[in-house]
C-alpha cells in the first residue's frame, strides 16, 4: 500500500527514486493492461491534433494583421503552433523514455475500478440534465451507497435525501444562489 | 512606515464580527477540503467563488483567502496522521511527520508542523506588507510591453523549474492559453475557435477547468489507487503543545531558511510544492546528523511546513501587485478578483486601498484563527476520514456538479467537468503538470491583450520587447530561464560521460 501511494503524489516532482520503483511495481503487477508507451503517444497525438484546430480556426478568423492591428486569430495561432511543436517532441521523448520499459498505464483490474467510479458519474450527470440536480444528487447517492457501498436501503435512500435536501439549505436558502430544478420540482411548485 | 499606516487603515476595515466569522467559516471548510481527498485548494476556492458573486468584494476575498489558509493546515494534519497528503504541497511533510505520529508522537508532529506552519505564513504576510507598496509603485511604470514581459517570465520560470518534462509543461501551459481564447474576442469582438458549437460562444470558464482537472481527476486516481485510511488515533493533549511549543526556538535556523526558501519559491511561480521539498531537500543536507531523517526527525517536519505556508502567502504578492499569481490558487483568487469587478495589478493600491490592505490585515488574523482551529479540531477531522470512501467519494461529486453548475447556471458545464476531469486523470498518471494550465486559462486574456497592444503600438514589430532597459530585462531573465533546462541538460550530459553512475544521487529533490 504505502510503496504504492508514494508515486502517484509524487508525480508534480518526478523524484527519480520513486520513479524508478514505480516502474518495478507495475511491470511486476500485471502484464495485460495498456501500456504507459501507448498512452503517452495517444495523448501528444490528442494535444497535437487540438493544436492544429486551434491553427485552423484562427486561420479561419484572419490570422494576419487589420488596420486595427493584430487580426483575433494572430495570437492563438502561435499559441497553435507551440502546441503542436510541443506535442511533436513529447511524441519523441515518448519513444526514447518510455518504449520497452514494461511500464503499465492501466491495467484490467484497476481500469474495472475507476471505470465503477466513473459510469455512476457520467449517469448522474445526464440524470441531472433531465430531472434536475436535486432528484440526481439524491438519487446518485442513494444508488452508489446501495450498490458500491452495499448499505441497506433503509440507509441509503434517507442519506441520499438528507444530501440533496442539504444542499437545498445551504444554496436556495443560505447563499440564495440556484441549482438546476427539473420537473420533480416543478410537481411541488419549487422553483 | 506608510505600509504600517496602511495596514491599521486595514485592520479598521476587518475588524467586526462579520468577517471574523467569515474568517472561522472559511478555515474550517478550508481544512474540510484540505483534509478530504480529491479536493484541494484550487478546487475548493474554485467550488466556493459562485457563492461569492454576490457578496462585498472584502468580505468575499476574506471568505476565500481563509479557505486557502485551512487547505494548507488541512493537507498537513492528514499527511502526519494518515500518511496521505491531502495536498501535494504537504508531500515532504509525510517523510518524517507520518513516522513521528507511528512512533506515538502524533501531538509533538501536528503542533510542530501547525506552529511552524503558522510561522511561515506570518513571515510571508509581514513580507507581503513591507514590499507589495514598493512593488506596486514600481509596477506604475509598466506599460503593455512590460506586461507582457513579465507575464513571459513568469511562464518561463514554470518550463524551467517545473520538475516535468519542458515540453509538457509547454504544452499544458499552451492549452491553457488556447482554451482561454475560446469564445469572444475582447479586442475585436469576433467569435473565435468556437467550431459553430453553440456552447462555446460564452468560452470556457478556467473554475470549470479547475474542478474537472483537480476535482474529478484527483478523485479518479483516489479510486483507482483503492483508498484506505490507517490512521493513527490522535487526541491532542495540551501539556504536549505546550512542551512542543517550547521546543520550537530550537529549530530557529530550520525555519528561518525554510523561509527565505518559501519566500523566493513563492513570489516565483514555482509555488508551495517545490518549496515544501526543496526545503526538505536543503534541511536534511545540512543536518549534521542525517541518520533520524525519513523515521521521524522533527526538523523533517519544520521544514517543509515552513516553507509551504510562507511560500502559499507569498504567492499573493505577485498577484496583488503585479497581476501574475504565484500558485494554482492564487490564480483562481485572482479569477475571483476580475469577476468580483475589481482589477490586480498597481492600479489596485491606488483605487481600492481598502480592499488589498483589509486583504493583508485578513492574512494575518487569518493565519492566527487558522492555528487555533486546527489544533482545535483535529480529532473531528481525523473521524471524517474513517467514513468509507464510497460516501465521502460520491457526496464530492456531487459538491462539484453543483459547484460547475453555478458557475454560469449551464448544464453543459457539468458534462464539461467530466472532461476536463479525465484530461486531468490522464495528464496527472503522465506527469503533465496542470498548474500552467489553470494559470494560463486566468492570464490568457490579459497576456493577449499585452502583447496585442504591444504590437499595436510598435506596427508589428518584436523589437518593442528591447526598446527599453526595464523591458529588455525582463525579456533576457525570461529567455534565460526558458533555455536553462537546456544548458542543464547539455552540462549533465557531459558530465554524465565523465562519471555515469554519480549524477542520479547528487540531486537535493531526489533525497527522500
Amino acid at each position: 500500500m504505502r510503496t504504492e501511494r508514494a508515486p502517484r503524489l509524487l508525480p508534480l516532482l518526478q523524484v527519480p527514486i520513486f520513479r524508478s520503483r514505480k516502474v518495478t511495481i507495475m511491470s511486476e503487477n500485471s502484464a495485460n493492461g495498456v501500456s504507459r508507451f501507448v498512452v503517452e503517444l495517444g495523448v501528444a497525438a490528442l494535444t497535437g491534433a487540438f493544436g492544429v484546430a486551434v491553427c485552423y480556426g484562427s486561420l479561419d478568423i484572419g490570422a494576419g494583421w487589420t488596420d486595427m492591428g493584430p487580426d483575433a486569430g494572430y495570437f492563438p495561432f502561435y499559441i497553435g503552433l507551440l502546441i503542436v511543436f510541443g506535442s511533436l517532441v513529447n511524441i519523441g521523448q515518448a519513444f526514447v523514455k518510455h518504449r520497452g520499459t514494461g511500464e503499465v498505464f492501466l491495467d484490467s483490474g484497476r481500469a474495472k475500478v475507476v471505470a465503477s467510479f466513473l459510469l455512476p458519474l457520467v449517469a448522474f450527470a445526464a440524470v441531472s440534465a433531465w430531472l434536475g440536480l436535486y432528484v440526481g444528487t439524491a438519487l446518485y447517492i442513494a444508488a452508489t451507497m446501495l450498490l458500491q457501498g452495499r448499505y441497506k436501503w433503509w440507509i441509503a435512500l434517507p442519506a441520499g435525501l438528507g444530501v440533496s435536501l442539504f444542499f437545498f439549505i445551504v444554496f436556495e436558502i443560505g447563499f440564495q444562489v440556484p441549482l438546476l430544478k427539473g420537473p420533480v420540482e416543478a410537481w411541488f411548485r419549487i422553483y | 512606515m506608510e505600509n504600517i499606516d496602511l495596514l491599521i487603515d486595514g485592520f479598521g476595515h476587518i475588524l467586526s464580527w462579520n468577517h471574523f466569522l467569515l474568517m472561522m467559516v472559511g478555515v474550517t471548510l478550508g481544512i474540510l477540503v484540505g483534509v478530504l481527498p480529491g479536493l484541494g485548494a484550487p478546487n475548493g476556492v474554485s467550488l466556493l467563488l459562485p457563492l461569492t458573486f454576490s457578496m462585498d468584494p472584502i468580505s468575499a476575498i476574506i471568505l476565500l483567502s481563509c479557505m486557502y489558509w485551512g487547505a494548507l493546515f488541512g493537507g498537513s494534519t492528514t499527511s502526519i496522521l494518515f500518511n496521505i497528503p491531502g495536498e501535494p504541497s504537504s508531500v515532504a511533510t509525510t517523510f518524517d511527520g507520518y513516522p513521528m505520529a507511528k512512533a506515538g508522537q502524533a501531538s509533538r508532529a501536528l503542533t510542530l508542523a501547525f506552529v511552524s506552519a503558522g510561522l511561515g505564513a506570518l513571515a510571508g504576510v509581514v513580507m507581503i506588507t513591507l514590499l507589495s507598496g514598493w512593488v506596486a509603485n514600481f509596477a506604475l511604470k509598466f506599460s503593455s510591453p512590460e506586461y507582457f514581459a513579465v507575464y513571459f517570465l513568469a511562464f518561463a520560470s514554470f518550463i524551467s523549474m517545473g520538475a516535468q518534462s519542458p515540453f509538457k509543461t509547454l504544452v499544458s501551459m499552451m492549452l491553457g492559453f488556447a482554451l482561454a481564447s475560446i469564445g469572444m474576442d475582447t479586442i475585436s469582438g469576433n467569435l473565435r475557435l468556437t467550431f459553430d458549437i453553440p456552447e462555446l460562444i460564452k468560452g470556457v470558464s478556467f473554475l470549470i477547468a479547475v474542478m474537472g482537472l483537480f476535482g474529478i481527476g484527483e478523485l479518479l486516481l483516489t479510486t483507482e489507487e483503492g483508498l484506505r485510511f490507517e490512521g493513527i488515533k490522535a487526541r491532542v493533549k495540551l501539556a504536549e503543545i505546550a512542551r512542543t511549543l517550547i521546543e520550537i526556538p530550537r529549530y530557529w535556523l530550520t525555519i528561518a531558511r525554510s523561509t527565505i526558501i518559501g519566500i523566493w519559491m513563492g513570489i516565483t511561480p514555482a509555488g508551495p510544492t517545490a518549496a515544501s521539498f526543496m526545503s526538505y531537500g536543503v534541511a536534511r543536507r545540512s543536518a549534521r546528523d542525517k541518520s533520524k531523517f525519513g523515521k521521524g526527525d522533527p526538523r523533517g517536519v519544520v521544514a517543509p511546513e515552513t516553507a509551504d505556508h510562507s511560500a502559499g502567502t507569498s504567492a499573493l504578492l505577485p498577484m496583488l501587485a503585479l497581476g501574475v499569481p504565484g500558485s494554482a490558487t492564487a490564480a483562481v483568487m485572482m479569477g475571483g478578483l476580475m469577476i468580483w469587478g475589481l482589477t490586480p495589478g498597481p492600479m489596485l493600491f491606488t483605487d481600492r486601498p481598502d480592499f488589498v490592505w483589509g486583504l493583508i490585515a485578513s492574512m494575518y488574523l487569518g493565519n492566527v484563527v487558522a492555528v487555533f482551529l486546527v489544533i482545535a479540531t483535529v480529532p473531528l477531522y481525523a473521524s471524517i476520514l474513517r467514513v468509507p470512501f464510497s460516501i465521502i467519494g460520491p457526496i464530492i461529486v456531487a459538491v462539484i456538479f453543483s459547484g460547475a453548475y453555478q458557475v454560469a447556471n449551464s448544464v453543459s458545464d457539468i458534462f464539461l467537468v467530466i472532461g476536463f476531469g479525465l484530461i486531468g486523470y490522464v495528464f496527472k498518471k503522465l506527469d503533465y503538470p496542470l498548474a500552467p494550465l489553470v494559470l494560463a486559462m486566468v492570464l490568457g486574456d490579459k497576456a493577449e491583450d499585452a502583447f496585442r497592444q504591444s504590437m499595436l503600438m510598435s506596427g508589428g514589430s518584436l523589437n518593442i520587447f528591447w526598446s527599453n532597459g526595464l523591458v529588455s530585462t525582463l525579456m533576457a531573465l525570461g529567455l534565460a530561464l526558458l533555455l536553462s533546462p537546456l544548458v542543464f541538460w547539455i552540462v549533465g550530459s557531459l558530465r554524465g560521460r565523465k562519471h555515469d553512475a554519480a549524477a542520479p544521487h547528487g540531486d537535493g529533490n531526489a533525497a527522500v
